[in-house]
């Protein structure tokens, strides 16, 4: 099954651009469909369909192995769902190619998400990279920015390939993610420094997120929420499977570059979210922020802020979708996203309005809604294990949040209305339906968070 | 000598495929005598068929130790693979000549074609110095002639330059020679291994200038400036064709070169430079790649830098090592030819011209699987996955951290960073909107697009299915 969960995108996505170049109507549906059924596949089937085949005996043991359980499980359902919200909001130019590209970057996700074998995990991570890629020079309005993605992303991938062979060398196999077993030797801090680069890139961390806010910017809304969302979790997933089950001496010898990298991204990523007037940057600043909070949670190694920073995935997941998806249709409707241009969108929107405010709000942390569990339990758990002061540091830019979060509100649907808008429509009802699904979730995972943290804790126990 | 002794001296099924290649030139310049009608079709077909036997032959002495000449040619495991990995790729090149253009002289530039293949099939097995020489030599020959084949200037200038360049390589390569037989007083690579010839000044002297003339023919920077200049006169078939069987052929004999030495105990310090230039080509043969406008000085560059990438499989000198050579060389073959077929279709007027960067802006919008098929040798060659180019990179990796050349390794991991920019440029330009499309025609070559789908899809399945050859040691003796 979990082959199926992988192919099945990719198949489809390929097979979509035998359509007609100006079809809108028969790629979204297909894309919606194979989305549906990537979400509801893993559900219905008990099991964690597991897919296994030797690839390499020499020179160390790898397979081609893959599973659907436990961690892989909620991010694979989260994938599927992000895909599916994404698929539904497209509705540009050239709407079948962005929807081959979102089904191939779901594919190639899946199997990130769910490798049990380090070297799948690597050929996935490279190809996941490939599709933004095009989408920005597909759409992106900068040709830097796509150099700029590319340099990053890809020579962090490099690094990932390299520690791959050496950790191969090590260990035997790569076959071992879902075990435990740490690195000994001189070269284990060199091996996960390898991987460390990789993950921080992608995430990303200070100080190598340079090509995060314009990209983010630049990239079309349906593809951006699912990178924002979904894709920047795989370096912390990655974290989770390789750092702390095979490197966590490593990881604690050098704590605390990353803990002060990531008390930097979250003191910085607000900083410069108060700062800007593009609305996208702002969420994407808003991401280094929180992101920066869940790698003080990994590198905190305490069990309890491990659960609360495997929650805060989710939950950033989500908001940070629905986020997206509703500044492209701010955008759409207003050809800007200039907090100096916009305004007074709420009067006559009043439906996209509230959407936004849930998911703001959820970003923000209030209680009763989803962020505010992961970031409760991630502080819980960092103050535990006597991490005093970072703890006391995270704690501000939660404040930062809520300023940024509230004038972003303020200043798109509050305030005086803009004179000649291009176009007044409130959310359509296919709009509505790409964003419902996320705040639902928001709501949901708010009042009852525990069904994620059963799931987190297991990766406490195979610590 | 084993069971060829009945033959005398020589062993015939040995050197059969060679015969056969050769033999088949021979009877297309007699067919091309006989026929009254110029047709390009024949000697294609025929040439075809010559290379296809011929690998066939070849292919069931795999497993077996077969030798001629004195021991001074070895067919088996090593040798078989690599006059395969020729083989393969005279086939692919010959297809992208286009047979209806002038056809009157397809029959001279097949014939040639395959007296060259037969020289780098001699060096696949050669196991002397001489037979070194000897196949070395009648490669280059016939390629100087190829090179200069297309009516241009800068083919007959790519031609002279090969000509020249070239022969004061040999030159170097036959003074080292000179200089080991003085060493050893013997022309057999096995002498290499005996101990007590090490010692002398000599024999390091000449193992340096018999290097040097290999690096040349690898184009190892800081011995590759003649490559992307002949490379880009030489009519684009025999680019492809070059790219690949100069490679290998030079690479058969480092290979069973080094091994051989290996055994001495001196190898690792006479070896060494060459690796070291080899992470050089891994480095400015990418950077080099950054500056080009033409199809074929980039191929050329990324060429340089990817045989940097098969010879680092060789540090250490392990049989595995081996084994990944052979391994990242036929990815290399299958990336290269595919990506060539490619710019063969593309070229703006014909396959015989060349071949600006510029008739592959808008590809996509024009041509998107010939696009799709470009990006995914460009990929390929970049080392991305699902191809053969990334487990490639992966076994290479392996083997140098293993070995204990992990500055190798980091090297190989620096020039594909700085590659990426290269091959994604391309990339960009197919599928950018803001790229106005040029408006070329595109190349009838039906053998091209056959040759872009098996080379495809092998380098897929090549990457599952990891068959690296078992039993392939350079052996000398």
């Amino acid at each position: 099954m979990s082959l199926l969960l992988i192919l099945l995108p990719i198949v489809a996505g390929c097979a979509l651009f035998l359509v007609p170049r100006t079809d809108r109507i028969v790629s979204r549906v297909t894309g919606c469909v194979i989305a549906a059924i990537t979400f509801f596949l893993p559900l219905l089937l008990r099991g964690d369909g597991t897919f296994a085949a030797r690839w390499l005996s020499r020179p160390f043991t790898a397979a081609l192995h893959w599973s659907c359980g436990g961690m892989a499980l909620w991010l694979v359902i989260l994938l599927a769902l992000c895909t599916f919200c994404a698929v539904l909001a497209t509705d540009m130019a050239q709407t079948r190619t962005m929807v081959a590209l979102l089904l191939l970057l779901e594919g190639t996700m899946m199997g990130v998400f769910m490798a049990r074998d380090v070297l799948a995990f690597a050929l996935f991570w490279d190809l996941m990279l490939i599709p933004p890629f095009f989408a920005l020079v597909g759409w992106g309005g900068h040709r830097e920015t796509a150099w700029r993605y590319l340099l990053y992303n890809f020579s962090g991938g490099l690094l990932l390939l390299l520690a791959t062979a050496a950790f191969g060398v090590l260990q035997g196999s790569t076959d071992v993610i879902g075990t435990a077993h740490q690195v000994s030797g001189a070269w284990a801090p060199w091996i996960f420094a390898g991987f460390a680069i990789a993950f921080a890139v992608k995430t990303p961390l200070f100080p190598l997120h340079t090509w995060m806010p314009a990209t983010y910017a630049d990239t079309p809304p349906a593809m951006i929420s699912i990178v924002s969302s979904v894709q920047s979790k795989a370096g912390l997933f990655g974290f989770l499977i390789i750092g702390l089950p095979f490197f966590a001496g490593a990881m604690e010898q050098w704590k605390w570059i990353f803990i002060i990298a990531g008390l930097v991204s979250l003191l910085y990523g607000a900083y410069i979210a108060l700062a800007q007037t593009d609305a996208k940057r702002i969420v994407a600043y808003s991401s280094l922020s929180h992101l920066g909070l869940i790698v003080l949670a990994i590198f905190s190694q305490n069990p309890i802020a491990i659960r609360g920073a495997f929650v805060y995935i989710v939950a950033h997941a989500l908001f940070s979708a629905a986020l997206f998806l509703i500044l492209g249709y701010v955008e759409t409707r207003e050809d800007t996203r200039s907090l100096a241009r916009l305004g007074g969108l709420g009067k006559v929107n009043p439906k996209l309005a509230g959407a936004f405010t849930i998911a703001a709000l959820a970003a923000l942390g209030l209680p009763g809604l989803a962020g505010f569990v992961g970031e409760l339990v991630i502080l819980a758990g960092v103050f535990q294990n006597g991490y005093f002061w970072p703890a006391l540091i995270a704690l501000v830019p939660i404040v930062f949040a809520s300023a940024y979060m509230l004038r972003l509100l303020q200043d798109i649907f509050n305030g005086p209305e803009r004179t000649n808008l291009p176009q007044r429509r409130d959310l359509t009802w296919v709009e509505g339906l790409a964003v419902a699904p996320l705040l639902a979730a928001l709501v949901v995972l708010g009042v009852y968070p525990h069904a994620v943290l059963a799931a987190a804790s297991v990766i406490g126990g195979a610590r | 000598m084993n069971a060829g002794s009945m033959y005398g001296w020589l062993d015939w099924q040995s050197v059969m495929p060679l015969f056969i290649v050769a033999g088949t030139a021979v009877v297309i310049l007699l067919a091309d005598l006989v026929m009254r009608k110029a047709n390009g079709f024949v000697p294609l077909a025929l040439g075809f068929t010559g290379l296809i036997a011929a690998a066939v032959v070849a292919g069931r002495s795999y497993g077996l130790a077969r030798d001629a000449f004195d021991g001074g040619f070895i067919l088996g495991g090593f040798a078989v693979v690599l006059q395969e990995i020729v083989l393969v790729s005279a086939v692919f090149s010959i297809a992208l000549f286009q047979a209806a253009r002038r056809p009157e002289r397809m029959g001279g530039i097949v014939a040639l074609v395959l007296w060259a293949t037969s020289g780098a099939m001699l060096m696949a097995g050669a196991a002397n110095l001489m037979t070194v020489f000897l196949g070395l030599e009648l490669l280059s020959l016939a390629l100087y002639c190829l090179c200069a084949l297309a009516e241009r200037p800068t083919s007959r200038e790519s031609g002279l330059k090969y000509l020249i360049l070239s022969s004061t390589a040999s030159g170097f390569l036959l003074f080292g020679m000179a200089m080991l037989f003085g060493a050893t007083g013997s022309v057999t690579l096995a002498a290499l291994a005996t101990p007590a010839a090490t010692a002398t000044p000599l024999y390091w002297l000449g193992g340096g200038l018999f290097l040097i003339g290999l690096a040349f023919k690898l184009s190892l920077v800081p011995f590759h400036v003649w490559s992307p200049d002949v490379y880009e006169g030489a009519p684009l078939p025999i680019t492809a064709y070059m790219s690949v069987v100069t490679k290998a052929g030079t690479l058969a004999v480092f290979a069973r070169f080094a091994y051989a030495a290996s055994a001495g105990g001196a190898a690792p310090a006479l070896l060494m430079p060459l690796f070291v230039i080899a992470g050089i080509s891994m480095i400015a043969g990418n950077l080099g790649m950054l500056a080009q406008t033409d199809m074929k000085r980039l191929l050329a560059y990324s060429g340089i830098a990817q045989i940097g990438y098969v010879v680092a499989a060789l540090a250490g000198g392990s049989a595995l090592g081996v084994r990944y050579a052979i391994y990242y060389l036929v990815a290399y073959m299958l990336m290269n030819l595919g990506a060539f077929a490619v710019v063969a279709i593309c070229s703006p007027t014909n396959a015989e011209e060349g071949a600006r960067i510029e008739s592959f802006h808008g590809l996509a919008g024009r041509r998107p699987l010939l696009a799709a098929a470009m990006t995914f040798f460009l990929l390929a060659l970049a080392g991305f996955p699902p191809t053969a180019g990334f487990l490639g990179k992966i076994l290479i990796l392996s083997t140098n951290v293993s070995a204990g050349y992990a500055w190798l390794a980091a090297l190989l991991i620096a020039g594909t960073a700085i590659s990426l920019y290269a091959y994604f440029k391309v990339i960009r330009l197919m599928y950018d909107r803001h790229v106005k499309a040029y408006h070329g025609e595109f190349a009838r070559l039906p053998l091209a697009y056959l040759t872009v789908a098996i080379c495809a899809v092998l380098i897929v399945v090549m990457t599952f299915y990891p068959l690296t050859p078992s039993n392939v040691l350079p052996v000398v003796k």
